[in-house]
């Protein structure tokens, strides 16, 4: 793959080594001159110096029709330039964005990034999941945390214990997926009888993630 | 929704300016700048709101009724935060006028497929040169 990388001090540094190892074009554009050199001899690679934000910069560095560009300066203003230039004029295929301000992941993608990395957001996302669930549920999210799934085990007094799925009000946006149940998976039909110790694996939205595990965990 | 504000962004020299004329034609102005002091370029007649802060915060520009607005003058010192800008009150605020001064001309393609109107000194100044020297040598 050709793969554009500009700004970005050692996380630039870091994944340009890596890259490196499989084998992967790379064009390196960065615009601190010392860092650019450090880069350039510790990877045995050839960095451009310059903008990345200026068209004549991504020109000259021949980064056109590249398959992917990572922007990873400190500035979140220059890596949206840089990725919109790189996506308008230059047919690069997928742009990927870090940013320092986790409110500009939404607002990017809106705006055209394809991918927006923000350490904190991360971060949030992450402490969000684990605590809004307690250790016998595990949780998944796909597609950029717009769909969860989520695994929950029975307990015996639990309400919906000996019911059939099709008696229990479940909360809408919620698919029971499968359910687990030593050694067996059964994929449920609105038949199928929950019974205690069995692990219900659900796939949601992170919206009503809480309102699906207080409902299983209602009490009889 | 009414669309009844005219919001200028960077109260630099050209800022202050539009936003005081505007502001003299009756217009609902609010103005935007990160730092305080920069306000002082307005003049005494400038009637409208200053807000200090910085605009690529989405929360600033909606306290400022960009969702409301049915002009915005976006002249910052910085390009890329003047595309970024515009971009932001084109796709996400919808907002009907957008015009944004470039000191790079090369930057106006990122604003292609867009209703933005881009203003550039250096063509201005360019072109005021030619006409001046023309002037000059037809004396």
């Amino acid at each position: 793959m050709k793969i554009v990388i500009t700004g970005g001090k050692h996380e630039a540094d870091y994944i340009v080594s890596k890259l490196k190892k499989e084998h992967h074009q790379l064009i390196i554009i960065n615009q601190d001159r010392d860092f650019a050199e450090y880069i350039s001899s510790n990877n045995d690679i050839g960095v451009f110096p310059g903008d990345s934000t200026k068209a004549y910069v991504l020109s000259d560095a021949e980064a056109q029709n590249a398959d992917v560009l990572l922007a990873l300066s400190d500035s979140d203003t220059d890596n949206y330039i840089t990725c919109i230039t790189a996506k308008k004029l230059f047919n690069i295929k997928r742009t990927v964005a870090k940013v320092k301000n986790p409110k500009n992941v939404e607002l990017f993608k809106r705006l055209g990034v394809d991918s927006v990395i923000s350490s904190t957001y991360l971060l949030a996302q992450t402490i969000l999941n684990e605590s809004s669930v307690e250790n016998i549920i595990k949780t998944l999210s796909i597609e950029d945390e717009k769909i969860v799934m989520i695994e929950i085990g029975v307990e015996p007094e639990h309400h919906i214990v000996n019911k059939r799925l099709m008696d229990i009000k479940f909360p809408s946006n919620i698919n029971i997926s499968c359910i687990f149940r030593d050694p067996h998976v059964i994929i449920p039909k609105g038949d199928t009888l929950i019974k205690a110790e069995d692990k219900l694996i659900i796939v949601t939205t992170p919206n009503d993630q809480e309102e699906i595990v207080e409902f299983v965990q209602k009490r009889r | 929704m009414k669309r009844n504000k005219f919001v200028v962004i960077g109260s630099g020299r050209l800022g202050s300016n539009i936003a005081t004329s505007m502001s003299e034609l009756g217009e609902d102005v609010i103005i935007i700048d990160a730092v305080d002091d920069s306000f002082r370029k307005l003049q005494e007649s400038f009637s409208g709101y200053q807000v200090v802060g910085d605009a690529t915060d989405l929360t600033i520009l909606e306290n400022s009724y960009i969702k409301h607005a049915k002009t915005v003058v976006i002249t910052t010192d910085s390009d890329n935060v003047n595309i970024y800008l515009a971009h932001i009150c084109f796709y996400v605020y919808n907002v009907p006028k957008i015009f944004v001064r470039l000191s790079d001309t090369d930057k106006g393609k990122l604003l292609e497929g867009t209703s933005i109107k881009a203003i550039y000194p250096f063509n201005l100044s360019y072109s005021e040169f030619m006409d001046l020297n023309d002037e000059e040598e037809t004396l």
